[in-house]
């Protein structure tokens, strides 16, 4: 019934990182987007709306003043571009479930503990599948920006991920 | 396109964002450059972390229950209904028009349609079992500021269970008791009949301080659009 709902709170809850605060601003959002409903030119409904969550979740995220926890580990900084496929090849065996789980977390903390504005590109562009173009409409940010922070946002995952098996290795 | 060139249109390139020579050019670099290629898979890699551990969430039912029902009302569904479909949405004078009606029709604030008596109408959504405690206190609250209130409390999912015969809370106190002292100041509750039917719940067990409707979504839909109460999700 309601269109878009799913895309809203995937990107409400990377946003705010959590599910109680995801909902609290998807509700505002669509309150929101009915009140702003002049404004809409008649382009594609998604972008739009994505737009108005997006604003909402910083909002209320600015309200909290939850930007301490926001702190990215920038010690794989020096791994830029050195990372490569293979460091992602984990090793299967018994525990492989173990193994699974963990990876999952890894992936989902590096993301949850990467900068705003890298995590929004990302999440855009990987979830939603958005072209270069909406991300720039609903982030307000030009194409050239899009691409530059995508890219880095893949390097301090890369790296996040690496850095994090790669001491698992040798921790053993 | 050598190396440098390569690094740079890496990232349009696996989002296919390049145009057609380009993403040749870089494919035909990938095949001759060991390093490069390196970068390509690592950056794929990346990509299928992302999608294969970072799951494109489903809204809570009770989120989007609680959308539909603030939005009730034609006006709203046609607003969503242009949301969904761009080209219909083409001219902006319809859509103010259905903005107001949306309005109107939800009772907002400065809606066009006044209460008939200057009388604040209010709905209450209970969904959770949890939250009927804190509701029942809201409302008997909202009544000592607001005596003229006129309230309406719509039990639904899970939210029906305080109204169930026996149904105690928290402190061990039965909920009928803060019912039927909020039923005598004038507050009318009733249950989703749907409810009842999906979770195998007998009429006979609900308190008789409750009355049924066949549908509690259907009936806060009514409330708002019909006889102009305002919605409360508790």
């Amino acid at each position: 019934m309601l269109p878009h709902l799913d895309a809203a709170y995937t990107l409400a809850f990377w946003l705010t990182r959590d599910e109680d605060r995801a909902r609290d601003a998807v509700q505002e959002a669509y309150l929101r987007a009915l009140r702003f409903f002049g404004s809409f030119r008649g382009e594609d409904g998604r972008p739009w709306l994505l737009k108005i969550v997006r604003h909402a979740c910083y909002e209320m995220l600015d309200r909290e003043r939850a930007s301490a926890a926001d702190q990215f580990d920038e010690e794989a900084q020096g791994a830029d571009g050195a990372a490569t496929g293979a460091v992602l090849v984990f090793p299967l065996g018994p525990e492989a479930a173990a193994i699974a789980r963990a990876r999952r977390e890894l992936v989902h903390d590096s993301l949850r503990a990467m900068p705003h504005d890298y995590r929004e590109v990302l999440v855009l562009r990987e979830l939603h599948g958005c072209a270069y173009k909406e991300i720039a409409a609903i982030a307000g940010i030009p194409i050239g920006t899009v691409m530059s922070r995508l890219a880095r946002a893949r390097r301090l995952l890369q790296a996040k991920i690496a850095g994090q098996v790669k001491r698992e290795d040798t921790g053993t | 396109m050598n190396c440098l060139e390569t690094a740079r249109l890496l990232n349009p390139y696996v989002d296919g964002e390049l145009d057609l020579s380009a993403a040749l050019a870089i494919e035909e670099h990938i095949q001759a450059c060991a390093r490069c290629r390196a970068s390509f898979e690592g950056l794929q890699a990346v990509r299928a972390a992302v999608s294969r551990e970072c799951e494109f969430k489903t809204a809570p039912e009770s989120l989007r229950l609680s959308l539909e029902a603030g939005i009730a009302g034609e006006g709203a569904r046609s607003v969503v209904s242009l949301l969904r479909s761009p080209l219909a949405a083409a001219a902006p004078g319809i859509a103010a028009l259905l903005l107001v009606g949306w309005l109107m029709l939800a009772g907002a604030p400065n809606s066009g349609r006044p209460p008939a008596s200057g009388q604040t109408r209010v709905v209450y959504h209970i969904s959770a079992s949890d939250t009927a405690g804190a509701a029942l206190r809201n409302l008997a609250n909202h009544l000592n500021a607001a005596p003229e209130l006129k309230a309406v409390v719509v039990a639904h999912n899970y939210g029906v269970d305080f109204l169930l015969r026996g149904a105690r809370d928290d402190a061990g106190e039965l909920y009928e008791t803060a019912v039927r002292d909020l039923s005598r100041r004038g507050v009318e509750f009733r249950v989703c009949d749907n409810t009842l039917g999906r979770r195998n719940i007998a009429p006979g067990e609900v308190i008789p301080a409750a009355t049924l409707v066949p549908s509690g979504i259907a009936e806060i839909g009514r409330l708002q659009s019909r006889e102009g109460f305002i919605y409360l999700r508790l």
